[in-house]
């Protein structure tokens, strides 16, 4: 009965599609701001800026083609889709989204039109950037000409609605529902053998490789990767497989956590509260202690990737870099990091978001050969049951998961 | 204009509480800042003068006599002094004012000053005030051989009150007696009185510089009066300091056999010397601290 | 007259024994017929302290002149004394050393010496704070000298340490240049144990790690069997360290030593209990013990540990030495031994020590799990001459809750040590090889130990070394008691109980194996035959 309800009617205007949406709610938001983070609950529950809803079928843009409809078959939840229902993400980027929008940016899906080369059927995996190639910008942007469509400037503007990415937009649809749309630009085959569980994880292994990309690693580096949810995880590996880095630590809080950072052949993991300590020891460095607020370093780690998007993380990560050295900023960032040791240290702090073409290539190919990637997803849950799924995510870590999915087909 | 735009408006012109500036062009017509100084003369009045007897006697006196193991000699040589006269001591420990206050006569003790340096006794309020109660003093201002204070100093003289200073000037770092400053006797050429010499043993054993509490085991101290010199007629306050110094020198000598050795020695011009060893510093402060009236075996050295 | 130590075999009229587990202890039922080895009563101290000193410095042993003959005015004197390691724990004041100084530095005084300095023979200990130089050294001597002629020494300052040469074994011999180029060196020390003193003072005392490395490594270790048995032959360490001394002492550098021994009184007399025999104890004594059990396992672990750290010992003097270094310590030795020796017949299959709350290394510190080691298996265990307690592949069973904590300023390279090098491996000629250097050259560890108080990067390793004849030579090592995460840290076993860790030691020298305990403190060496 669910397949045949939701996803195959193609009269427009009947309100068809099964969606989680995000609406715009003034008291949620204040709410959640305050009081979010004191009781997570909340979020996923009366607090939530969400609702379950039947929408009508999310229309591309006329006028030029690439465009093609997608049944999502697993949609992943990101970090930053939770910081946005719980009211935390900047303000920065409100003129960045349309709302009201279906999140869900992590997708792998099946086609459900031809889509240039793409045949009907085919699987499919979204690279989520909704750049100049999507919104017919002619000619494009210097930044997707030159290939790094994740940094495209035109993402607020041309034949589509403002949306930085897929799951922003409101006229795109997002992988949370049962019918989305999705430009040829944005897509890429999944290979044969591939299961759903591994494809789902490609955007952010992708966004990882891209991130390990901008650390530019040089061979026998000294690396400390703050942080080993998914994001970590999956940038250790890029690191391990795309670097020749020497050393690479791993701060990770949880134990599966850490059990998981040492499977993926971090060559040391400690707590958060240690990680000073360590890198002090293996690059015999000089440590400090201000009068108030964490110890720091004189010399430290080459390059520190920060995959939380905490505010005490980047602090960490300020604290335990060498002067000089680099600071890959993969989560986004909280507010009020002490940037003093940048400017005393002579930091380089670099931003990692999203990812190109060609870092989608890479995942898919090194995908293919990772099973372990597979073992990522921890949990599923139909759309039906989305206070839970968001609920098990909030809280992922200490529950001992690393990516919560919804299956929004079933 | 809005009231609250006119008093912004005024604040913009001040620094409230904070150190105010004459503009620039302005400067060489700014009144001088003159600090008044801080008024001691209210603590010698007679309210002044039962405060501090309690304080020196009902409070000084229990501790120092509780702390210190003290031991006084030489007070019958204050008994034919009539009127108002300087006393005047070797100065090793901030015990040193407080001693000699506490064990003055009754005669003496209500109406003696003590002199005390203005750059530290009188640099904030709650010190002045302090000192001014406990000790009757008056600011004098060192290495100005007292020039600044002898108008005060004469005032309280003609009032009957005698003084107490230190003609070493400050606290000696090792325990050894220094140089007398000339102020002292500048001071007592200038007003014609006595002299009375106070020699202060063990006061910097028992608590030197950079302490403010005595040892504990009740150390020994012992004050020894002597008696009064006065200024001979047409005497250089440079002779003067020499002959105080040489007073204070007879007591220690006094002190460590006995008046008649002292005296005879002190005939021969013997009396040895209080300067402490010379050669490295730290000779001067080992022998500073040996301890006094000290029992038990002798030592290696002995 | 007091006894001499003796060996008790434990029978049904044995009470319960009293065993040491850190800041704590337990009265522990031992199986009939264990030994117990108990160490000889006190001496009686020197009568007159002052006069004993003074006879001491004017009539020197071995070749050298009276003290106040060798001074003289114009000369460069450099006095050094032993650091807080000595004595166990800190003696009430005034310390002995304190006593000497005061006489050595009149004496200076009276010869109209100006250039004299005290320096701490720390080597690559942790500096002394001001209060605790105070107060081993008394309120005169610090205020003379404090800060620029009294301080710790810095081996880690490359401008005020010289290499005098090497031995003819190629050994480094590096010692402070002050000293070296001082006209005498007066060493002031405590010989607490037999491997104190001697040429060890100045050698090691006033070294640095270019020149301890020579001695302070596994392979000396492995061959000083034991450590605490000087004799020429028995221990690789002091040989070593002989060797040096005496190649200072061919290269001019002149040492007047000052050695004094103390007898055992280790415990105030609140705790007398401590210094006695159980089957001895009064109805007062049980009471106490009873009552300062009782209070000590209720209080909370600071108090706890405040109590343990205020102990003073009532140590007295029972003889001073002076002179020729080499002369000097045979006569200390023969004092140490008058009061330590205890002379035990055949090794045990198992060996039983409970260690005890304060070791060299943590006077005002807490006695971490690699302290524990050092002192169980290096201090205890090789307080022994020819034989060790326990015979070769037999168990030693410790006593010790080894609580897995630091002290951060203290020992901070001990944290490192602990977490990175023993989770790698606990060999400690792999820890030699592939560790020791980068914690010895680390900036951090020579930052914090030339302006904090922290022991050098290199010291945890010297304590894992402390303990490497020990480990060898045992088949088994048991802690009872000890807490299952740090002790598996260290690479041992532990046992909830006496009785399960008996039972453990069943596997390695089966059924009825013999068994030994060592009743220390008191500090006693067990002269096995």
């Amino acid at each position: 009965m669910d397949r045949a309800y939701g996803t195959t009617s193609r009269k427009a205007g009947r309100m068809t599609t099964l969606a989680l949406e995000y609406f715009r709610s003034a008291p949620r938001f204040v709410g959640a701001r305050t009081i979010g983070s004191k009781a997570p609950g909340l979020i996923a529950g009366p607090l939530a800026p969400l609702r379950l809803v039947n929408l009508k079928d999310p229309e591309p843009p006329s006028g030029h083609d690439g465009w093609a409809r997608v049944k999502p078959l697993l949609a992943g939840i990101c970090g930053s889709d939770l910081s946005t229902l719980a009211g935390k993400s900047s303000f920065y980027f409100s003129p960045l989204v349309s709302v009201p929008f279906v999140p869900g940016h992590e997708v792998v899906g099946e086609l459900l039109d031809d889509c240039g080369d793409l045949a009907t059927g085919t699987r499919v995996v979204m690279s989520s950037v909704l750049s100049c190639a999507s919104r017919g910008e002619d000619p494009m942007c210097p930044n997707c000409a030159a290939g790094h469509t994740n940094r495209c400037d035109r993402v607020a503007v041309g034949d589509l609605k403002p949306g930085l990415q897929t799951g922003y937009c409101s006229q795109t649809g997002g992988g949370w529902s049962r019918l989305m749309v999705a430009h040829r630009s944005q897509l890429h085959a999944v290979p044969e053998g591939m299961s759903d569980e591994v494809a789902v994880v490609l955007e952010p292994f992708a966004c990882a490789i891209h991130a390990a990309q901008r650390a530019r690693i040089e061979a026998g580096d000294t690396v400390l990767v703050v942080g080993a949810g998914t994001v970590g995880i999956l940038t250790l590996i890029a690191i391990k497989l795309f670097t020749q880095a020497g050393h690479v630590i791993v701060a990770a809080k949880h134990t599966k956590q850490r059990a998981a950072a040492k499977m993926a052949g971090a060559d040391e993991v400690v707590r958060p509260e240690h990680a000073a300590k360590s890198v002090r020891r293996f690059t015999s460095a000089v440590k400090l202690t201000p009068e108030r607020g964490p110890d720091f370093l004189l010399g430290g780690a080459d390059v520190v990737v920060e995959c939380t998007g905490s505010k005490s993380a980047l602090d960490m990560a300020l604290r335990t870099t060498k002067a000089a050295g680099r600071i890959v900023v993969s989560g986004i960032p909280g507010p009020g990091a002490d940037l003093t040791p940048m400017w005393f240290r002579e930091l380089e702090l670099v931003g990692a978001y999203t990812a190109t073409a060609e870092d989608f290539d890479r995942a898919v190919g090194a995908g293919a050969t990772m099973p372990i990637l597979e073992q990522l997803v921890g949990a599923t849950y139909p759309l039906a049951n989305w206070r839970e799924a968001i609920d098990h995510a909030m809280s992922a870590g200490s529950l001992g998961t690393f990516k919560v999915a919804f299956r929004p087909q079933d | 204009m809005s009231a609250r735009d006119e008093l912004k408006e005024l604040a913009r012109g001040f620094r409230w509480g904070r150190r105010p500036l004459v503009p620039r062009s302005a400067e060489p017509y700014a009144e001088e800042r003159v600090d008044a100084g801080f008024p001691t003369d209210w603590a010698r009045s007679r309210a002044g003068v039962a405060v501090r007897q309690v304080i020196l006697n009902a409070g000084m006196h229990t501790l120092v006599s509780v702390e210190l193991s003290l031991r006084i000699y030489g007070l019958d040589h204050l008994d034919d002094v009539p009127g108002p006269v300087i006393f005047f001591s070797n100065h090793s420990s901030h015990l040193d004012a407080t001693l000699i206050m506490t064990t003055l006569p009754d005669r003496f003790q209500k109406k003696t000053a003590v002199g005390a340096a203005r750059d530290y006794f009188f640099d904030v309020w709650w010190r002045q005030a302090y000192t001014a109660l406990a000790f009757g003093a008056f600011p004098i201002d060192r290495g100005r051989g007292a020039v600044g204070a002898i108008d005060k100093a004469r005032e309280l003289v003609d009032d009957g009150w005698s003084i107490v200073v230190f003609p070493e000037g400050t606290r000696s770092p090792d325990g050894h007696m220094q140089r007398f400053r000339h102020g002292a006797s500048r001071l007592a050429l200038e007003l014609g009185v006595g002299l009375v010499p106070i020699a202060i043993v063990g006061a910097y054993q028992a608590m030197p510089k950079g302490k403010w509490w005595p040892r504990g085991g009740r150390p020994v101290v012992t004050m020894r009066y002597g008696d009064p010199i006065y200024p001979v007629e047409g005497e250089t306050h440079q002779a003067l300091s020499v002959r105080m110094q040489q007073a204070v020198m007879e007591l220690f000598d006094e002190d460590r056999t006995d008046w008649f050795q002292a005296t005879a020695r002190a005939e021969r011009g013997e009396t040895p010397s209080l300067a402490g060893p010379a050669g490295a510093p730290w000779r001067r402060t080992w022998e500073g601290s040996r301890p006094v009236g000290r029992r038990g075996r002798p030592r290696a050295w002995e | 007259m007091p006894r001499p130590g003796f060996v008790l075999e434990v029978d049904e009229r044995t009470p319960s024994l009293l065993v040491n587990e850190g800041e704590g202890y337990r009265m522990q039922r031992f199986p009939l017929g264990t030994k117990v080895i108990y160490p000889p009563d006190a001496l009686p101290g020197v009568d007159d302290l002052n006069a004993h000193i003074r006879h001491a410095l004017l009539h020197p042993m071995g070749d050298a002149k009276p003290l106040p003959e060798l001074l003289f005015a114009g000369m460069k004197l450099t006095i050094a004394v032993d650091d807080i390691s000595l004595p166990l724990p800190p003696m009430v004041t005034p310390d002995v050393r304190q006593r000497i100084l005061e006489h050595v530095i009149e004496l200076a005084a009276r010869a109209g010496v100006d250039d004299l300095e005290i320096v701490v023979a720390t080597a690559l200990h942790r500096r002394m704070t001001a209060a605790e130089i105070r107060r081993m050294v008394g309120e005169r001597v610090f205020r003379s000298f404090w800060p620029k002629a009294l301080y710790n020494l810095d081996a880690e300052d490359a401008a005020n340490m010289t290499i005098v040469g090497q031995t003819d074994q190629g050994e480094t011999v590096q010692i402070q240049k002050r000293a070296a180029d001082s006209d005498l060196i007066v060493y002031v020390n405590i010989n607490l144990v037999a491997m104190d003193g001697g040429h060890k003072s100045v050698a090691i005392g006033l070294a640095g790690y270019e020149s301890l490395k020579h001695h302070h490594n596994v392979n000396t270790m492995l061959h000083s069997k034991s450590y605490m048995d000087p004799r020429e032959g028995h221990s690789a360490i002091n040989d070593s360290t002989v060797r040096m001394g005496r190649y200072l002492a061919a290269n001019g550098v002149k040492v007047f030593q000052i050695e004094t021994t103390l007898n055992s009184e280790t415990f105030p007399s609140q705790l007398g209990f401590l210094n006695k025999r159980e089957w001895e104890w009064s109805g007062k004594d049980q009471g106490l013990m009873m009552a300062a059990k009782k209070a000590n396992d209720l209080a909370p672990p600071r108090i706890r540990r405040e109590f343990f750290r205020k102990i003073e010992a009532p140590y007295k003097v029972t003889g001073i030495n002076a002179g020729e270094v080499e002369a000097v310590h045979e006569r200390t030795l023969e004092n140490l031994h008058r009061q330590q020796l205890v002379e035990v017949q055949g090794q045990a299959d198992v060996a039983i020590f409970g260690i005890p709350y304060v070791g060299p290394y943590n006077v005002n510190s807490v006695l971490n799990p690699i302290l524990v080691h050092c002192l169980g298996l290096g201090y205890l265990f090789n307080m022994y001459r020819n034989d060790p307690i326990v015979r070769e592949g037999g168990v030693a069973i410790l006593f010790h809750p080894v609580p897995w904590e630091f002290n951060t300023i203290h020992h901070p390279s001990y944290i490192d040590f602990f977490e990175e090098v023993l989770a790698e491996t606990t060999d400690p000629k792999q820890i030699e090889a592939t560790f020791e250097e980068r914690y010895a050259k680390d900036p951090w560890y020579i930052h914090l130990y030339r302006t904090s108080h922290a022991y050098h990067g290199v010291h945890p390793f010297y304590m894992w070394y402390w303990g490497a004849h020990g480990r060898d030579h045992c088949g088994d090592v048991i802690f009872v008691g000890g807490e299952p995460k740090s002790v598996a840290r260290l690479g041992y076993r532990r046992a909830d109980s006496l009785r399960d860790a008996l039972e453990m030691a069943k596997d390695t020298v089966g059924t009825s194996p013999s068994i030994t305990y060592f009743h220390a403190p008191p500090i006693m060496i067990a002269d096995v035959r």
